[in-house]
C-alpha cells in the first residue's frame, strides 16, 4: 500500500518545493522546474491547495517593463505546518519502505511505491 | 511553431471566459507565466497545460451546474406537490417530499463512493432521466391527491360520488378518520429509494454493466411504455379500461401489442445486451457476463417503462383536473355533463394510485425476461487474437465481471473497436 499521507505525490512535491524557500514568493515556472510538473497538474494543484488556505497568492506588484505580471505562491503558516509534517512523514514512509525492502532482498523502485517528493 | 503558439495563446484567452471571476487569475497567470518558459515545444506544452487547466475548472463548474439544475427542479417539484390545507393527509405527504428529495441527493453519494461515478454518456443520461421522471411525478401526485382528497362540492358532485360509489364501498374523500396514511407513504419511499438505488448502481463505474446495455433496455422499455400509456392514460384500473381514445377492434390490437411488448421487449433486449458484451474466456465467466446484461437490460426495460407510463399518466390525470383543454382533447366530440365529467375525474384520480402495480411490476418481469433473453442468446463469437478479419484482444486480459482496481467496467463488443467513449 501507498503513504496513508493525504497528499498526492505530485503535491508532496509542490509542498516540499515551497517548504524549500517559505518565506519567498514563487513564481509558477520555478515551481514546474523544481517539481517536474507540467502546467496542465501544478496550477490545479496550487488551486486546490490555495482554496484549502495553505497556499497564498498574489500578482507581482513591479512587473518587468514589457512582460505581464506574474503570479506569486508562498505557503501560509498553516500550510508550512501541514507541509513540513506530510513531507516529513512521507520521508520516514520511503525510509521505512527502502529498509523494509532491503531486509527482503527485493529490488527496489518496483511496484507502486510510496511517494518520493522531489525537494528541492 | 510560431502560429501553433499563438494559436493556443488565442485560445487560452478566449478560453478564459468560459471561468468564474475567482478562477480567471490562475489561468491568467499560466498565460503571463508563458512569456517566462523557453520558446517552442516547451512554452506550447506550457499553454496546452493552461488549456487543460481551463478544462479541467470548467468541468467543475459543469458539476456546479448540475447541482444547482437538480437544487432548482427539486425546490420546483417541492413547491408544486406540497399538500395544501385541504388534504388530511398531508403530514404524511410532506415527510414523503422531503425524504425523498433526501434520497435523491444522498444516495448518489453513497453510490459513488462504494461503485464510483457514471462512467458513459448512457449511464448519466439514464440517471437524468430517472430523476427528473421522479421529481416530475411528485406535483402530478399532489395535484391528483388533493383532488381525490378534497370533500366533494355538494350537490350534483356529492350525488354522483354516491352514485359512483354505489353501495358506500369508499369513504367520501377528505372526511377520511384515519389521519395520515402512513403505510402508503412509506410503501412509496420504499419503492422510490429501490429504483433510485437501483439505477445509480447499475449506471456505476464498477457494475459491470455496459453502456450499450443500458440504451437497449431504455429503448426497449420506452415501447413498453408507450404502449401502455396508450392503454391507459387516465390512471390504471386492472377492471376495467381508462383510455379515451382507443374503441372496439383498434382497442384489442393495442391490448395484445402491450402484452407482447411487456414480455417480449425485455426478452429480446436481454437477448441482445447478452450477444453484445465482451464475454471472457471462461465459459462460466462468460455466461455470468451475459447474464448480468441481461438482468441490466430487463430492469432498466421494466422501471423505464413503469415509469414513463406513471409520469405521463398521472401528468395526464393531474391537467385533466386542472385545464378544460385536456378534457376536450380527451373527450373530443362527447357532450358531457358536468356530472359525468366528475365522473371521469373520479375514476382518473383514484386509478392513478394503480400505477403503483407497474411501477412494483414492470421491473420483476423485465429481470426475469431478461435473464431469459440472456439465457437464449447465442454464445458471444470469440474475437480472433490476431489477424485482419477482427479487433485485437484488449491488454491486461479480458474485463470479465472482476472489476478492475481502477474501477473499469464490462465493456461491450463494440467499445472494442472504439475504446474513446463519451
Amino acid at each position: 500500500m501507498g503513504s496513508r499521507t493525504e497528499f498526492s505525490p505530485q503535491t508532496l512535491s509542490v509542498l516540499a518545493a515551497l517548504c524549500g524557500q517559505p518565506s519567498a514568493w514563487q513564481h509558477g515556472y520555478a515551481l514546474s522546474r523544481q517539481t517536474g510538473l507540467k502546467s496542465g497538474t501544478l496550477y490545479p494543484i496550487l488551486i486546490r491547495l490555495a482554496d484549502r488556505g495553505l497556499v497564498e497568492a498574489c500578482w507581482q506588484e513591479e512587473p518587468v517593463p514589457g512582460r505581464p505580471r506574474r503570479h506569486l505562491y508562498r505557503l501560509t503558516p498553516d500550510g508550512l505546518a501541514s507541509a513540513g509534517a506530510a513531507v516529513a512523514e512521507a520521508e520516514m514512509a520511503k525510509t521505512e519502505l527502502a529498509s523494509s525492502q532491503a531486509r527482503q532482498g527485493a529490488r527496489p523502485g518496483r511496484g507502486r511505491g510510496v511517494a518520493a517528493p522531489v525537494v528541492p | 511553431m510560431n502560429w501553433l503558439g499563438r494559436a493556443a495563446a488565442a485560445a487560452e484567452r478566449g478560453a478564459v471566459h468560459a471561468l468564474p471571476a475567482e478562477r480567471r487569475d490562475w489561468a491568467e497567470a499560466v498565460w503571463a507565466e508563458a512569456r517566462e518558459v523557453p520558446a517552442g515545444w516547451q512554452r506550447l506544452a506550457w499553454r496546452a497545460g493552461g488549456l487543460r487547466l481551463i478544462a479541467k475548472e470548467a468541468q467543475m463548474m459543469r458539476r456546479t451546474g448540475i447541482l444547482l439544475l437538480f437544487a432548482a427542479a427539486a425546490g420546483a417539484a417541492a413547491w408544486g406537490a406540497w399538500p395544501g390545507s385541504p388534504v388530511s393527509h398531508g403530514a404524511a405527504v410532506q415527510g414523503g417530499i422531503i425524504i425523498t428529495l433526501t434520497l435523491l441527493a444522498g444516495l448518489p453519494l453513497l453510490t459513488r463512493w462504494l461503485l464510483g461515478p457514471p462512467d458513459s454518456r448512457a449511464a448519466r443520461w439514464l440517471r437524468a432521466g430517472f430523476y427528473a421522471a421522479i421529481l416530475a411525478v411528485m406535483p402530478a401526485q399532489g395535484a391528483v391527491g388533493l383532488f381525490v382528497g378534497a370533500v366533494p362540492r355538494g350537490g350534483i358532485n356529492r350525488h354522483t360520488f354516491d352514485v359512483l360509489n354505489g353501495n358506500g364501498g369508499l369513504p367520501v374523500p377528505g372526511s377520511v378518520s384515519g389521519g395520515p396514511d402512513w403505510g402508503g407513504e412509506i410503501g412509496i419511499l420504499f419503492v422510490t429509494a429501490l429504483y433510485v438505488a437501483v439505477v445509480l448502481a447499475l449506471t456505476a463505474r464498477r457494475t459491470p454493466v455496459a453502456p450499450a446495455t443500458l440504451a437497449i433496455g431504455t429503448g426497449a422499455g420506452l415501447m413498453v411504455g408507450v404502449a401502455m400509456y396508450t392503454l391507459a392514460p387516465l390512471g390504471f384500473n386492472p377492471e376495467y379500461s381508462t383510455r379515451p381514445w382507443l374503441h372496439g377492434s383498434a382497442a384489442e390490437a393495442f391490448v395484445a401489442l402491450f402484452w407482447i411488448l411487456l414480455v417480449g421487449a425485455p426478452l429480446i433486449a436481454g437477448a441482445i445486451a447478452g450477444r453484445r458484451c465482451y464475454a471472457p474466456d471462461d465459459p462460466g465467466e462468460a455466461t455470468a457476463a451475459r447474464a448480468w446484461q441481461g438482468f441490466a437490460a430487463g430492469v432498466v426495460s421494466g422501471g423505464v417503462g413503469a415509469l414513463f407510463v406513471a409520469v405521463l399518466g398521472t401528468g395526464t390525470t393531474a391537467l385533466l383536473l386542472k385545464s378544460a383543454w385536456m378534457r376536450d382533447w380527451l373527450y373530443h366530440g362527447q357532450h358531457l355533463t358536468a356530472s359525468a365529467v366528475y365522473g371521469r375525474e373520479l375514476y382518473a384520480s383514484q386509478d392513478v394510485a394503480a400505477y403503483f402495480i407497474l411501477i412494483v411490476g414492470f421491473p420483476i418481469i423485465g429481470l426475469v425476461m431478461g435473464l431469459a433473453g440472456a439465457g437464449l442468446a447465442n454464445p458471444v463469437r470469440r474475437l480472433p487474437d490476431s489477424g485482419p478479419s477482427g479487433p485485437p484482444r484488449p491488454p491486461g486480459g479480458p474485463p470479465g465481471l472482476k472489476p478492475t482496481p481502477g474501477g473499469g467496467r464490462l465493456a461491450d463488443a463494440g467499445e472494442l473497436t472504439a475504446p474513446s467513449r463519451g
